[in-house]
């Protein structure tokens, strides 16, 4: 009897897998619209460079200036970092002062130089460390500036 | 003579073989064509019909033959250097190289692969979030289609995804069947547990770095999809690492051993489909009372997933992935394709066009796409 009910299981299990891969590959853009709404599907702030906190813009251009990133697994980190874009029609030298955590005191001014892709930043926030990123993007320009707590 | 007796078990007769190959041909060509035959481009439409053809025709030969792993690995193969080809393409059309820039990055436009998803699993718990820097869901290998995907077919496949679904494992498939007989022939029976241990280590540094660590400094098929570009030490670095572990693991053991030995040894993702295999109804059986121990089996499997052991056991391991290359080797037709529940030696047929069916029909759709863009390259190539 225990064996007869195992055989039919394992069968039923076989012809469920059967329709779960017949309806996979129609159903696909519904599974993967409906996956991605799960609480977890987006992706970690240290990958998008966090959300915009502050825009700024000036007449051909705009400067995104993204809340600072420490996530880590379980709690903030001691490192991590401001993300700034710049969109639109850039000029060939950016100069922009920056204030990313609102406290109204400039914390930082970045200098960039487009056609020699140098950046350089003068910090005026003990807690601003270095440049960790800067390249051209397909929307403007984008650097990471390095943070400590 | 004995073959003949298990080619008499398996095989079918050409109607027989032609009608069980139906459903799959109305299958596959509903998936290729989206019903209707596109004439005004002629390379897309040879290139579908090419595609179409060689994997119904592949499909009608195991059953007419008998023989799954003979026709599988050809189809396993051509999947593994389509994609890659395609891959490889595109970019090179994207960005004029086969490497991708920190502004990709930056911008999430980094294709996902399913190998990035054992990473993903503690940091997507205690974060609410994916490390990896691609898209959500749109465009080409977005990270929910691929996890859906993935997802489903190890499920239902356990670790058959790495025979039937797996876009990389074709690779050292391919190279274990280069040389007719290995040159290294005995591993310890303890490097079959080698994927759990990296598996654990870099599910771990992923977590605490919030890096898919694997991705960034492992994985050897970055050699044939894309990588980093070279600006630093650590970039150059990496790039070594990805170079030298697909030349060894990928190429030259796989060569000597006749095995998959980066399957084997090294990929975490390969781990978590050995678990699986504890879920999906599909599984290899050995059928005690036929078996006289000639351990051929054994000798064959390129995934190190049987043991004298385990045959003298009446069980393959959990590291089976259903290539069907042992019940190829088989002349007593001892080890076959089964159903959990249903005892070894029963529903041998059964087992085998179900799950035949179920496989194929995976491996044919997933790989549709990539399998028909590279053939319309080619053609192009040559016309
Ligand atoms: S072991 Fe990894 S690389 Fe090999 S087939 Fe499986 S998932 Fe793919
Ligand atoms: S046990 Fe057989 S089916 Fe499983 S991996 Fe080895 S050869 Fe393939």
């Amino acid at each position: 009897m225990k064996k007869k009910v195992k055989i039919v299981a394992g069968i039923t299990w076989a012809f469920v897998c059967l329709i779960l891969i017949i309806i996979l590959f129609p159903g696909l853009n519904s599974f993967s619209a409906s996956t991605a709404k799960l609480p977890f599907m987006k992706i970690n702030p240290n990958y998008t460079g966090g959300e915009v906190a502050n825009q700024i813009v000036a007449e051909s251009c705009t400067l995104d200036i993204r809340k600072p990133v420490f996530d880590g697994l379980f709690k903030e980190r001691k490192n991590g970092f401001v993300q700034l874009d710049w969109r639109g029609n850039l000029p060939g030298k950016i100069v922009d002062s920056i204030d990313f955590d609102h406290d109204k005191k400039i914390d930082f001014c970045i200098f960039i130089d487009r056609k020699q892709l140098k950046t350089t930043i003068d910090q005026f926030n003990k807690n601003v460390k270095n440049i960790i990123i800067s390249t051209p993007t397909s929307y403007g320009w984008s650097v990471r500036v390095g943070l400590r707590k | 003579m004995d073959n003949t007796l298990l080619s008499s078990s398996l095989n079918k007769s050409f109607g027989k073989s032609l009608l069980y190959t139906l459903p799959m041909f109305l299958i596959t060509f509903m998936f290729m064509t989206g019903g209707r035959l596109n004439f005004s481009d002629p390379y897309s439409l040879l290139a579908t019909l090419i595609a179409f053809l060689l994997v119904n025709i592949l499909y009608f030969m195991m059953h007419y033959s008998g023989k799954t792993d003979r026709y599988r690995v050809v189809l396993f193969i051509i999947f593994a250097m389509s994609l890659s080809f395609t891959l490889i393409k595109n970019m090179i059309a994207i960005r004029s190289s086969m490497s991708f820039s920190q502004a990709d990055v930056l911008e999430c436009k980094i294709p996902f692969c399913h190998l990035v998803i054992p990473m993903m699993i503690i940091p997507a718990a205690f974060t609410k979030s994916i490390i990896f820097p691609g898209s959500i869901l749109n465009g080409f290998a977005n990270i929910s289609s691929m996890v859906v995907l993935w997802l489903v077919a190890t499920i239902v496949l356990g670790r058959g995804f790495c025979s039937w679904g797996c876009f990389y494992g074709g690779w050292d498939d391919g190279f274990s069947r280069i040389r007719k007989r290995p040159v290294i022939k005995h591993i310890n029976e303890i490097s079959r547990w080698m994927p759990f241990a990296v598996l654990f280590m870099v599910a771990l540094t992923a977590a605490l770095t919030l890096v898919p660590t694997y991705c960034d400094w492992i994985c050897p098929f970055k050699t044939v999809t894309e990588f980093e570009q070279v600006t630093s030490l650590e970039s150059a670095s990496k790039a070594a690492i990805f170079i030298s572990l697909f030349g060894g693991l990928v190429v030259v053991l796989p060569i000597l051993t006749r095995k998959r030995t980066q399957c084997s040894f090294l990929c975490p993702l390969g781990a978590i489909n050995s678990l699986s295999n504890k879920v999906t109804p599909f599984t290899v059986k050995v059928d005690r009372e036929v078996c006289n121990e000639c351990f051929k089996c054994v000798e064959v499997c390129p995934l190190y997933a049987l043991s004298r052991e385990d045959i003298r056991a009446g069980k393959v391991s959990i590291f089976c992935s259903k290539c069907g290359k042992c019940v190829d080797a088989c002349t007593k037709n001892a080890i076959h394709y089964g159903i959990k529940g249903v005892p070894a030696g029963h529903l041998k047929n059964f087992s085998r066009n179900l799950f035949l069916f179920v496989s194929f029909l995976f491996l044919a759709i997933f790989s549709a796409g990539a399998i028909i863009s590279s053939f319309q390259s080619l053609l192009k190539l040559v016309f």
